[in-house]
């Protein structure tokens, strides 16, 4: 029990701390407050191939951070071993949960029951990988440009920050379900048949308005399916770092209870609901696109 | 003199995005709060008279909560874009 108090007030500490450093960098006064510049990724190793810019950077690192980390929940949760007594354990429970998730959720919605064994993999992985990368930016990491002196060693400072606030994120996970959704739809139907599912049954003299819009839709969904997840989360930082910075902004320390608990409130909402929802989203929608392209019947 | 026109001129262009910006936001906001709670308001409905549905219901209630919040962050970017843009 005492080592669960300990934990939790270690946290505690862990979770206050980026407002102390956000307040070190501004109490020298002649810095402005600036949100946005939360949200530039800078350029931590330069790598140029000719014109194409492969540097890491902030979005980059935590990218390969997210990476890691779903491999290393994918291996712990899913390969458990059953007990001596053929006992579920807690790890062996909570995997399920996950899996039956992935399979009940978010594959069989919007996959038809052939394709469910060849795209379920990809379905769940996208799922889970989204949920850790939005997961991984509600916590604060030493991930970020500035730094600050402490006792004269230059640290970064600790900042919240997601991959998926960078529109390049997410719009390289919606082309990779769009180029998939095309694949597969001519790979099942052909690719005659598969264009012709586009446009709906209606009168031929409609036709030079409607295959316009159907196919102006294909593309609208590439958008809509990237800027849902980065305007999201993007948002829900810059809500947080808002009201965070409203105490900086007028500068009247009376206003921290208030401003601070609204952001706190925020970044409960954020975490407990909207990083769930975006991850659950997101791979529902690649499954329902996928889906309708293998059998555009349905 | 024209200095100060410009100077007042160029305040009133920042107002007016400020205006324009918030405007368009809160406008957006209502739409997508109507959306949002006509969604739940059936859930509920639905809820009500078939509890045995509640757990396919779900997830198609999550699907279109957020495919209605999207449309908050839609205008939010419109917005921003024409923000910088402009």
């Amino acid at each position: 029990m005492k080592r669960r108090s300990v934990l939790s007030l270690a946290v505690f500490l862990w979770l206050a701390l980026p407002s102390l450093a956000l307040a070190s960098t501004t109490e020298g006064g002649e810095e402005e407050f600036n949100p946005e510049h939360d949200f530039e990724v800078g350029e931590w190793i330069p790598i140029h191939l000719g014109p194409l810019d492969l540097s890491i950077n902030k979005a980059v690192a935590y990218l390969i951070l997210g990476t890691i980390c779903t491999i290393a929940l994918g291996v712990f949760l899913m390969r458990a071993r059953i007990g001596a007594k053929n006992e579920v354990g807690r790890r062996q429970a909570v995997g399920e949960i996950v899996y039956e998730v992935a399979q009940t959720q978010v594959a069989e919605q919007g996959l038809p029951h052939k394709a469910i064994g060849r795209w379920f993999p990809y379905v769940a992985s996208l799922m889970l990988f989204i949920w850790v990368i939005n997961l991984l930016g509600f916590i604060p990491l030493p991930l970020s440009n500035e730094t600050f002196d402490l006792f004269g060693v230059e640290l970064p400072t600790l900042a919240i920050y997601a991959a998926t606030s960078s529109i390049s994120v997410t719009l390289a996970l919606a082309l990779m379900t769009f180029f998939f959704t095309h694949y597969e739809g001519i790979r099942a139907n052909g690719v005659i048949k598969y264009f012709k599912s586009w446009i709906p049954d209606v009168p031929k003299a409609m036709y030079p308005l409607i295959v316009p819009l159907e196919i102006l839709g294909q593309f609208m969904r590439l958008i809509s399916l990237s800027v849902r997840l980065y305007a999201n989360m993007l948002a829900g930082h810059m809500l947080i770092l808002t009201f965070i910075g409203l105490v900086f902004v007028t500068g009247h320390l009376v206003l921290a209870p208030l401003t601070v608990g609204a952001a706190a409130a925020f970044y409960l909402f954020e975490v407990v609901i909207v990083v769930s929802i975006q991850a659950y989203i997101f791979a529902a929608l690649s499954a329902i696109y996928i889906g309708t392209a293998i059998e555009p019947d349905h | 003199m024209f200095n100060l026109i410009a100077q007042e001129a160029s305040s009133n262009v920042d107002a007016g995005k400020a205006i324009a910006l918030a405007l368009g936001i809160g406008l957006g906001s209502l739409g997508a709060g109507i959306g949002i709670g006509n969604i739940f308001g059936s859930m509920i409905q639905a809820v009500a008279r078939q509890p045995e549905l509640k757990g396919e219901l779900t997830g198609i209630q999550w699907l279109g909560f957020a495919l209605t919040e999207a449309v908050v962050f839609y205008g939010l970017i419109g917005g921003l874009l024409a923000y910088v843009l402009v």
